[in-house]
């Protein structure tokens, strides 16, 4: 084997790793902008056509909606989730990081285990919690559950941002005047700043792309956009141009959110202070 | 100006007694330095001070005023770190200003102030910078004005010379001590080096393993240690300390070691507390051997030039002794020579406790 063969071979490899998927996504985007029959990949000719759910109503069987009110309902309620997973875990990171208590520790290993039980497990309890809270039925009420599944791993995830700003760094905050409150305000969050969007995107996306809440714990008139292509689908004829163009909507938000925030997730605070 | 006074003051992590019984009192616009190696209790004393960490036994005052339960932020302390803390996300006008904002002062009196305090410390034009883009020594700076922004009664610096280099730190050690005398702050350094806390400080506390060894001026410290530990700690070279025993003649004491033995003077006889039978710690500091002249016969084992001086290690018998001679001596390995040392200047510590014979000046 010659060097350049052996140099090219990683990338051949990658190639064929990758080809499935590309090709998938490619069919995707070339099924959204198709129009007409279509037998293999290449449509017939393109257009905009199986966008028509931007502008008309959709139905299935003999309810209908239209793509806004499922967008504003999905937005409303990854928002919702990711906010409560940011607040919660950035209050419960910074107590389990600085602040000594009894059962601390049992508080973090008890964490992990929470983490690794199965959200589906716990839908029939959590029917029963949002009925008694009143909460059923209820985009924020479904959130709240949603964003309580990902709390656990969010502390570990926030501890570790907390753990790696230096003690006296705090300490030199409370010596100039801090409540502990004012410690986590002032100086923690900017200082976490990139740590505040990961877990709010973290928080967000999960949200955004659960279905199974949505679909157990939502009336069936009240759709997201997940439960809505899901029931297209089911639905006796399938357009899959029009569910392909559908998708990519329904891609665009989390991937807009990743592009604008990717810079804040990359920097990382740079500490002052030769040695530390 | 603030008096600061502990009074049995004890910390305990655990099984680890921290700082174990400490009493001291501290006066206004003092300059003290902690000193002790590493694990001495020295920084746990300043936290306990600051308030972060609260006395497991004894009391803190600020003048007639008791502390111990009064969280840090109330304090009115300054403070400087040894990793300097800056806040990185401000830049410096804010991080000398935060302490200010706290307090509600309106912008243009903060302003106004931390300015002030930024031209003192020569940092003025820095103002709008990170302290990420600082060196060591204008991040120190900018920590030492924060602390003195608000003017606080006291002010601590834990270790805050430590991550300078070695000129640098030979600067600011004249500069913080011009500073600590012109502001008139109480200050208390905490620091492991002995010419750190010789050169700057008032007073020096000597501490190990959480209890107190001695108090006293730099001088006092040096010319009467209380016992071997502080002996040895203070002073560079160190002080040589060897076996020997007291034998008492008719009106006459008598230093023996293995080596050589010789007459104590009339006025150490006159401060010796107590003769004890189980043997003493001869210790002689390293400029009171006089090489060349003497009755003691020894090896030159090693020369060590220093410039102005000469640090030579000698043998004994079976001892090592380091002598600190004018360089113009030009003494060669090996060379057979004879010493004595200044016998009015030697110390005598009791073997068994380390404490010295001599009666407290």
């Amino acid at each position: 084997m010659t060097k350049k063969t052996g140099a090219a071979l990683p990338y051949v490899l990658l190639v064929l790793v990758a080809a499935p998927f590309i090709t998938m996504y490619v069919g995707f985007f070339l099924r959204a902008f198709g129009e007409g029959p279509q037998l293999g990949i290449f449509p017939e000719r393109f257009g905009l056509s199986n966008f028509s759910f931007l502008w008309e109503p959709i139905t299935w069987g003999l309810a209908e909606t239209t793509i806004w009110v499922a967008l504003a309902n999905t937005i409303l309620f990854a928002s919702v989730s990711g906010a409560v997973v940011t607040v919660v875990c950035m209050l419960a990171g910074y107590a389990v990081s600085r602040i000594e208590f009894k059962g601390k520790n049992t508080f973090l290993v008890l964490q992990l285990f929470l983490h690794a039980v199965p959200g589906q497990i716990l839908l029939i309890a959590i029917f029963f919690l949002l009925y008694y809270l009143h909460l059923l039925h209820k985009i924020p009420g479904i959130a709240l559950a949603r964003a309580s599944l990902e709390i656990p791993l969010g502390v570990w995830m926030t501890k570790g941002f907390f753990d790696a700003i230096p003690w006296d760094v705090e300490r030199a905050a409370m010596i100039d005047g801090c409540t502990r409150l004012q410690v986590w305000y002032k100086i923690f969050l900017p200082l976490v700043k990139p740590g505040v969007a990961a877990v709010f995107i973290w928080g967000f996306l999960f949200a955004w792309h659960d279905f199974i809440y949505v679909y157990t714990l939502l009336p069936g008139t009240a759709k997201l956009m997940s439960t809505l292509i899901q029931s297209l689908l089911a639905t006796e004829v399938i357009d899959y141009g029009y569910l392909a163009a559908m998708s990519l909507l329904y891609m665009l938000p989390p991937l807009t959110l990743f592009v604008l925030l990717q810079r804040a997730l990359l920097k990382v605070p740079i500490f002052g202070g030769k040695g530390i | 100006m603030m008096k600061v006074t502990l009074r049995n003051l004890c910390k305990y992590f655990q099984q680890i007694k921290a700082v174990d019984g400490l009493n001291l009192e501290i006066a206004a616009g003092e300059f003290l330095a902690l000193l002790g190696p590493s694990g001495c209790g020295k920084t746990t004393t300043l936290l306990t001070i600051a308030g972060f960490y609260k006395p497991d036994q004894g009391e803190i005052y600020f003048d007639e005023q008791l502390v111990n339960d009064l969280p840090p932020r109330l304090r009115n302390i300054g403070m400087v770190f040894q990793s300097y803390a800056l806040y990185p996300h401000m830049n410096v006008l804010d991080n000398i200003a935060f302490p200010l904002k706290l307090q509600k002062v309106p912008k243009s009196e903060w302003k106004a102030r931390a300015i002030e305090i930024a031209k003192l410390l020569e940092i003025a034009d820095l103002l709008d910078r990170k302290p990420g883009q600082l060196s060591g020594g204008q991040q120190q700076r900018v920590a030492l004005a924060r602390a003195l922004v608000r003017n606080p009664k006291l002010l601590l610096l834990d270790e805050p010379l430590s991550n300078l280099d070695a000129k640098l730190r030979i600067f600011m050690r004249a500069e913080l001590k011009r500073l600590q005398k012109e502001l008139g702050i109480t200050t208390i350094f905490v620091t492991h080096d002995q010419i750190e806390a010789m050169t700057m400080a008032d007073r020096i506390v000597v501490l190990r393993e959480g209890r107190l060894q001695q108090v006293g001026t730099p001088d006092e410290l040096y010319d009467s240690p209380a016992n071997v530990f502080v002996a040895s700690f203070i002073g560079t070279p160190p002080m040589n300390l060897l076996d020997a025993e007291i034998e008492v003649g008719k009106g006459d004491y008598r230093v023996k070691t293995s080596h050589f033995s010789f007459s104590l003077p009339k006025e150490i006889v006159a401060k010796i507390k107590y003769i004890p039978s189980h043997g003493v710690v001869l210790g002689i500091r390293p400029e009171d051997l006089i090489i060349g002249e003497g009755n003691i016969r020894g090896l030159v084992y090693v020369v060590e030039p220093l410039g102005r001086d000469e640090l030579v290690t000698l043998e004994a018998g079976d001892m090592r002794l380091k002598a600190l001679v004018p360089s113009r001596l030009r003494i060669g390995l090996n060379d057979k020579i004879e010493f004595s040392f200044s016998v009015e200047r030697v110390h005598l510590f009791d073997k068994e406790t380390g404490k010295s014979l001599y009666e407290e000046a």
